[in-house]
């Protein structure tokens, strides 16, 4: 279990940098600025990044930009991203209108 | 009412439709399901001719593979259900598939989910500009819907799908300015970056893109040479005028119906994968997986994945019986084992291998600007010299592959029983020059060459992919390995038969001392 | 963008019915049953959208359906992906702006 304030301490605080204002999340137009910082706030997996920026949360359900958040936190938390928790995977796996989510053909135990 | 099926397969790529028909041939029943309008995975984009022996379908075009597979799987009873997406797998191995308007429940008493990969990315400023757009858009674009990505591309990745689409662009008809990669070596086949280089395209190793311009569309990228920590060198900036940028970096597996039902899973340096045996069993009884979700590979790597995933399947399920199983895996393990050979085997994946097999020095060239350098060609053994017309085979890596041998009527040729060996041209046999070879190489590494011709001349023969195709008579310039001009070409022959498979064989006359550094014939 | 006419390796490039649309009220032509994106492109068109919080232009980005950025109001339905989307005639399609074909959304 990561100590939280032991791992800020560690990585030291937020710095601006140059390509800050990049997005990353396509979908939900996060920055890597707005990642760097949520992880300086204390948010190391993917599960809570993507709760509190919503990154990954979008349409294509961080198809494009899973890899890249995990680069950019894994980065300030000076780890190798294979130690970066994944985020949880949940149905629907693509994009579904609600509409045909209550067409649903029937459970398993039907 | 749930329909059960005895094997339920997600994807209908090569994997898929080769574990399905596995499956099939042993008396199961599987059902595939593809969220795509038409079946076959990335197969029918890939229209260069695979690698590897007879049994791995070399030479043979993707497409055509494609095309093989599907006749096999509708003569094996293998139901293919299209536009169906399968958006979520229980452990109880059942699975969710959105079909039209509605959201169905099948269940399996086994599963193999074959979803492939997708494509990575990585960010710069102006990345989310229109016509910034995947290696594998770009692709799917030229390939299945007949319209050029762009007129004026830059490629980013030198990885085989870099190098193979931005060969694929210019088939289209497409220009492409530059081929830039991070990287300090390129990261595909050798043979791919020269068929690339000698056509003139300039390779940027060590260079990354700092910007793409433009409001409302590309109109422009600027790379920049990097320094050993990966930072952009000042006053290195190159500016090219393009109306497209295209993004091949890699592949991602796409797991996550895997990790939804609780197969244990494992983060690792190509992705996150699940935990399977040699033929694709996860850790949940009944779940298997195969082809590039279970790790990135080739197309028909993953073909015979599939292949032991349907054996081993048609097992659990008790149609195949222990020992017919471990027959059929072993044959099948054989093949696969024969393309993870060589210098691009997996255990080399990022590694410089210095020396080939045969205790040759590695061309840096080629690693560095994509083609080996005129000083350097005469070390591998399928490059010498003879009267008359001879095979010239610049194939200076060992990779798993080996149609030249077969294709040659007379024997000329040899690579032997190692597959990843390089070739070696027999001086004691005579050439005919019927060119067999020049059209069964899928790197198109081999030339006919014959050094005297009278008056001063010589031939070079090369293969040919290009539209227009050259006429007899065409005067133009014969471009080195290096894409520049070496010397005034003219053609004399070009053959086109359905035994070369669409690679033309084009004959140019060129002056006799530069018959070994000719390789590309540009018309004027 | 072009259209291939002969590939050297696939050849002729198949001749499909040509059939009418509107992009943003615009009558434009293409081929029944090619991706709406593919007609668009062809027409010249790059940007399919503008985003909802910067109000950005975008396009084709994957070709697959993945990536979701071609999205485009079409016959009336935000996010349909037009990449993957076949086109037919008499289709109305129209540039999405945040989740809706009217500018003023994204801005506001």
């Amino acid at each position: 279990m990561i100590d939280i304030q032991e791992k800020l301490k560690e990585i030291g605080p937020y710095v601006e940098a140059a390509d800050d204002d990049v997005l990353v999340c396509r979908c939900e137009e996060v920055t890597k600025g707005e990642i760097r910082q949520a992880v300086h706030a204390g948010m190391f997996t993917m599960e809570e990044i993507r709760r509190y920026l919503r990154s990954g949360m979008g349409l294509c359900q961080g198809q494009t930009c899973g890899k890249l958040v995990k680069g950019i936190v894994a980065r300030e938390l000076k780890v190798s991203p294979l130690e970066i928790e994944p985020a949880t995977s949940r149905a629907p796996m693509r994009p579904t209108e609600m509409r045909i989510m209550a067409q649903d053909g029937g459970g398993a135990n039907e | 009412m749930i329909k059960r099926y005895d094997l339920i397969v997600v994807g209908a790529g090569p994997a898929g439709l080769s574990a399905a028909i596995e499956a099939a041939k042993n008396g199961l029943k599987p059902i595939v399901f593809d969220e795509n309008a038409k079946p076959g995975g990335q197969l029918f984009k890939q229209i260069h001719k695979f690698f590897g022996s007879k049994e791995h379908k070399a030479k043979i075009r993707g497409f055509n593979i494609g095309d093989e597979l599907l006749r096999e799987a509708s003569e094996n009873g293998v139901e293919v259900v299209l536009n169906a997406t399968v958006i979520g797998l229980y452990d109880g191995k059942e699975v969710t598939v959105k079909i039209g308007e509605e959201i169905l429940h099948y269940k399996g008493d086994s599963v193999l989910i074959a979803t492939g990969a997708s494509e990575n990315m990585v960010t710069f400023k102006g990345w989310t500009t229109p016509g910034v757009i995947g290696a594998g858009a770009a692709q799917t674009m030229m390939n299945l819907h007949h319209i050029k990505p762009g007129n004026k591309v830059l490629m980013l990745g030198s990885g085989n799908v870099g190098l193979v689409v931005s060969y694929q662009l210019m088939q289209a008809g497409c220009e492409v300015v530059a081929l830039v990669d991070a990287a300090p070596r390129i990261g595909g086949y050798g043979v791919h970056a020269a068929k690339i280089a000698r056509c003139g395209v300039p390779f940027y190793l060590s260079h990354t893109i700092v910007e793409v311009t433009g409001a409302e569309a590309v109109n422009g990228v600027t790379i920049a040479k990097l320094d050993e920590n990966f930072k952009f060198i000042e006053g290195t900036e190159k500016t090219f005028e393009v109306d497209t940028v295209c993004v091949a970096v890699g592949l991602s597996p796409m797991s996550q119906l895997l990790k939804q039902a609780g197969c244990e899973m494992k983060d690792t340096p190509g992705g996150f994968v699940p935990v399977c045996d040699d033929s694709g069993a996860t850790s949940i009884p009944g779940i298997y997986a195969a082809g590039d979700v279970a790790g990135i590979e080739e197309a028909s790597s993953a073909m015979i994945e599939g292949r032991m995933s349907g054996a081993r399947i048609a097992n659990y399920l008790g149609y195949l019986d222990e020992d017919a199983l471990q027959a059929r895996l072993a044959e099948l393990e054989q093949a696969l084992s024969s393309l993870r050979k060589g210098m691009f085997a997996p255990e080399n994946r990022g590694k410089l291998v210095t020396k080939t097999e045969e205790g040759i020095d590695t061309s840096m060239s080629l690693l560095e600007k994509g083609y080996v350098a005129d000083d350097e060609i005469e070390k591998y053994p399928g490059v010498t010299k003879g009267s008359g017309v001879h095979p010239v085979i610049e194939c200076t890596q060992n990779i798993p592959c080996n149609p030249c041998q077969d294709a040659c009527p007379k024997g000329c040729i040899s690579i032997g029983s190692n597959i990843t060996s390089l070739p070696v041209v027999k001086g004691d046999v005579a050439c005919i020059g019927c060119g067999m070879c020049v059209a069964s190489c899928s790197g198109q590494a081999i030339f006919l060459v014959e050094d005297d011709i009278g008056d001063g001349y010589g031939t070079v023969t090369l293969p040919y992919e290009f539209l227009p195709l050259p006429e007899v008579g065409q005067k133009g310039i014969a471009l080195g390995r290096d894409g520049k001009e070496v010397c005034k070409a003219e053609v004399i022959n070009v053959r086109s038969s359905t035994a070369f498979d669409h690679t033309h064989l084009l004959t140019m006359k060129v002056s006799t001392d530069m018959v070994m550094k000719a390789r590309f014939f540009k018309a004027e | 963008m072009e259209r291939i006419q002969t590939h050297p390796i696939l050849g002729d490039s198949p001749k499909g019915k040509l059939v009418s649309f509107t992009y943003d009220g615009q009558v434009l032509q293409g081929i029944e049953g090619e991706p709406i994106s593919a007609a668009l492109r062809v027409a010249g068109v790059m940007t399919h959208r503008y985003t909802k919080k910067r109000h950005e232009p975008r396009g084709v980005f994957c070709a697959i359906g993945r990536c979701t950025d071609c999205v485009m109001v079409v016959n009336g339905m935000p996010n349909i992906r037009t990449c993957i989307t076949p086109l037919e005639e008499g289709m109305d399609v129209r540039t999405q702006y945040g989740a809706s074909d009217k500018r003023e959304e994204a801005t506001l």
